[in-house]
């Protein structure tokens, strides 16, 4: 009698949570009620990797800051573009969020990309995170006219990672500005360039900082420049390439948007707790664990601009390198 | 260096329990296809936040030696490669398991394991400074002549016919080559579909060569004859069976620590070579693939060797020495610390943590396997039509579960379609495999070589590391040939 009694109640409070679920389905619709599911985060890249880990680390605090749940869904594949057509066949309400680089950026100027630069509106930027141009530390090469004078009598062993990434092309455009000539050498990922560095293999490379910091640091490596607009907080002495006279600033940016047409309202929102997300010292100490500024923090607006700019020199870059059409 | 001292560092009940829990967790990841260590650690790294550093890198540390044991028990029990690094230890683990014998094959997967991991250990706190600048010495060209090296044992890795061997070798390549080219950025064989821009994924083609195409192979068997249950199948390895195959585990654990500390290469390459120097080696060639124990042995010392040599370089250095170790220098960074010779020098007291923390790791999953084995090696007394179909769900969960691509599913079929037929005309999966994982390594080195050698090929040979690699491959070839004519030459004198 008794489990009759017990397995009654247990139908009853099924059927009951059941009910309060379908009441949440049906108010998804309303856009003030944002966020009114878990929001996902779309990656094109393997876990454990930069963005991977940039993304889980904004997650955190912003479960707190929106009251809601957050997760990622990785899409690998074509340099970003699985995970952009994978957004695009999302409803435009806010839930499905970007997570985007120059690498999307640089495969949409390619062109017959699922999105196009007009698609999305940017959120909020995470990291920047300028390109270092290192050589060994033993090299010949003492100052970034070193370098240049060199490459025009034989061309440069430049390494970088692979080829139509943002560091060949940062490579191609360093030595047109230059006036000097590069061969360059494609490696899978940061740690394979730096070890080919320090052993002599190759003569300088494109990295990231904190990808050739410990090297830097323990005397095995020396920097030549930076390319940016201005000197980077954690290289005061470094010259830019912009003072030098070239024109040349390339980074590696991270930041998320999400698809035009999604009401400002929830883009209010989503900027709002991405941006408290990152101003908690759980992501700013992994920025600086990263050897990053806390000004790679950025809002809408900003991201947004720079995003259509970064594309627009990108799709510059690539037509005149015979790259793109 | 007073090694000793530091033990307390991980003796308080939290640390136990981390490490406990993670290397556990670890050994559970490792055995289903599909889930690998590295993956738990990056979905694991922002929840370690909230945990002392050197405790987080400890616990990633352990889950990793935890994880690539755990792959061996799925190859073993029931053909399935929990990671790649157990591959090779299917060769032989498999054959086992079917002859009554997984009990004696998940014990020495264990008791190998340990003594390779524990190996690597030593020569990780004692010589990681030194040893990690082996990383500097080799770049593209001197991968290319390794690679070559590897591949000269194409035609002998399985007992099968040396050009059926071949055959399997050169398919493995081709599937190596599809996807977009290093160098110059085009993309090959991939037909428009997204999924195989960045090359086919090694899992679903490994679950898919072995585990489905056993599938397979059961299905085509009839059920007249019912297997007669064997309880033998629990039990552990003599000591005796230890003993013999004590060379294998140490020269395989010698072989694991160098290639793991090499930032391109790791278990993977380790095991594979592990297990053909054991074969080459051995008084028992014939049995290689049929059931040999030192088929066992030599893989799995091998590639838990390559864990403890993966971290020379990423402590060392702050190169990662493998995927896995790529992520644990993520969790590096989330606490804001570094690797690098600074570990060495300034926080001894993090390396001596994540030292213990790996032993201890090594010991719990000796622990646990051993006690397991007698436990696990049930499922191989499992009637195969039960057993089967399970395995086939998990076949499909395994190659999803990657990338949640049904494209990784597609491969994996198309894989055990093919490995079916190919058993049946007397090929052996090894080569294949061989061929997919050092594939890509020789294609890309060498364009990276021809680029820094300014196209002169000849330049190869000016390169000390080469020059040896280059004279191995030479001996492993023609060692046969060269001792008959002088055996030949005394004959007739």
């Amino acid at each position: 009698m008794i489990k009759k009694i017990q397995s009654i109640f247990l139908c009853f409070a099924l059927v009951v949570t059941s009910l309060v679920g379908m009441g949440q389905v049906t108010t998804v619709a309303i856009a003030a009620d944002f966020p009114s599911k878990p929001i996902e985060v779309v990656t094109h890249a393997g876990l454990g990797g930069g963005t991977d880990t940039t993304a889980r680390m904004l997650l955190i605090r912003t479960r707190k800051n929106l009251k809601n749940n957050a997760y990622i869904t990785p899409k690998k594949g074509d340099s970003g573009n699985k995970a952009m057509a994978y957004v695009k066949s999302k409803p435009k309400d806010g839930h499905t969020v970007l997570a985007i680089t120059p690498t999307h950026l640089f495969r949409m100027a390619r062109g017959e990309a699922a999105l196009t630069i007009d698609d999305f509106v940017g959120v909020a930027r995470t990291t920047v995170d300028p390109i270092v141009i290192f050589v060994n530390a033993k090299s010949p090469y003492k100052t970034i006219e070193d370098l240049i004078k060199a490459g025009n009598k034989k061309p440069i062993k430049y390494g970088g990672t692979n080829v139509g990434s943002v560091d060949h092309i940062s490579g191609l455009i360093f030595a047109r500005e230059a006036k000097t000539k590069i061969a360059f050498v494609p490696f899978e990922g940061g740690g394979a360039i730096m070890t080919s560095l320090v052993g002599n293999q190759i003569e300088a490379a494109g990295l990231n900082l904190d990808e050739g910091k410990d090297q830097l640091d323990a005397g095995e490596l020396r920097v030549l420049a930076v390319m940016a607009d201005q000197r980077m907080a954690a290289l005061p002495d470094t010259p830019t390439l912009k003072e030098k006279g070239i024109n040349a600033s390339f980074a590696t940016v991270r930041g998320v948007v999400v698809l035009k047409g999604t009401p400002q309202s929830a883009i209010d929102k989503l900027e709002k707790g991405f941006l408290k997300a990152m101003k908690h010292p759980v992501y700013q100490n992994y920025l600086q664990g990263a050897g990053l500024d806390s000004s790679s923090v950025a809002g809408s607006k900003a991201w947004d601009t720079e995003i259509k700019s970064i594309y627009k020199e990108a799709r510059a870059a690539l037509v005149s390198l015979g790259l793109a059409k | 260096m007073d090694i000793f001292s530091n033990i307390s560092l991980i003796l308080d009940a939290k640390t136990l329990a981390l490490i406990l829990g993670s290397t556990i967790t670890g050994v559970l990841i490792g055995a289903l296809p599909g889930l690998s260590s590295g993956m738990a650690i990056a979905l694991l790294l922002p929840f370690t936040i909230y945990l002392e550093p050197s405790q987080a890198i400890a616990a990633m540390a352990a889950l990793y030696c935890g994880g690539t044991f755990g792959g061996s028990i799925t190859a073993i029990l029931i053909n399935a490669p929990g990671a790649p690094p157990a591959a090779a230890t299917a060769f032989d683990g498999f054959p086992m398991a079917q002859k009554g014998q997984a009990g004696k094959a998940l014990g020495m997967a264990a008791v190998s394991s340990v003594v390779g991991g524990v190996i690597s250990l030593m020569v990780l706190i004692t010589f990681a400074p030194t040893l990690a600048r082996i990383a500097y010495k080799f770049g593209p060209p001197e991968y290319f002549a390794l690679a070559i090296f590897g591949l000269s044992m194409l035609a002998s890795i399985s007992s099968k016919s040396p050009v059926k061997n071949l055959i399997g070798g050169l398919i493995g390549l081709f599937v190596a080559t599809i996807g977009v080219h290093l160098t110059t950025g085009i993309s090959r064989f991939t037909f428009g579909v997204d999924e195989l821009f960045e090359g086919i994924s090694f899992v679903p083609v490994l679950i898919g060569l072995f585990a489905m195409s056993e599938i397979l192979v059961q299905a085509s068997k009839s059920e007249l004859f019912l297997e007669r249950i064997k309880f033998s199948a629990i039990k552990l390895p003599s000591i005796n069976e230890f003993k013999s195959c004590g060379k294998s585990i140490l020269r395989s654990s010698g072989i694991g620590t160098f290639i793991g500390i090499l930032p391109a290469e790791g278990g993977t390459v380790s095991a594979m070579i592990g297990y053909n120097e054991a074969r080459r080696w051995s008084k028992n060639k014939e049995n290689f693939g049929k059931g040999e124990i030192e088929g066992v042995a030599a893989p799995e010392s091998a590639n838990n060797a390559a864990t403890g040599g993966a971290m020379i370089p990423t402590l060392a250095l702050g190169i990662p020495g493998s995927a896995t170790t790529a992520v644990i220098l993520g969790g590096f960074q989330i606490h804001g610390l570094r690797a690098g010779p600074y570990l060495f020098e300034q926080q001894p007291d993090l390396l001596y943590t994540i030292f213990y923390g790996m032993l201890l790791a090594n010991f719990i999953f000796l622990i646990f396997g051993l006690m397991g084995a007698k436990i696990f090696s049930r499922i191989s007394l499992i009637p195969r039509g039960y057993l089967w179909p399970s395995v086939f769900v998990f076949c499909l969960v395994g190659s999803y579960g990657l990338s949640q691509s049904m494209v990784d599913v597609y491969i994996m079929l198309i894989s055990g379609v093919m490995g079916f037929f190919l058993r049946r005309y007397g090929f052996s999966p090894a080569p294949i495999i061989m061929g997919i994982v050092l594939g890509e390594l020789v294609e890309n080195s060498l364009a990276q070589s021809i680029i820094i050698f300014d196209q002169n090929i000849f330049m190869f040979f000016t390169r000390p590391i080469c020059l040896l690699f280059f004279g191995l491959t030479f001996l492993s070839l023609f060692y046969r040939p060269i001792k008959n004519l002088i055996m030949k030459g005394k004959k007739d004198e």
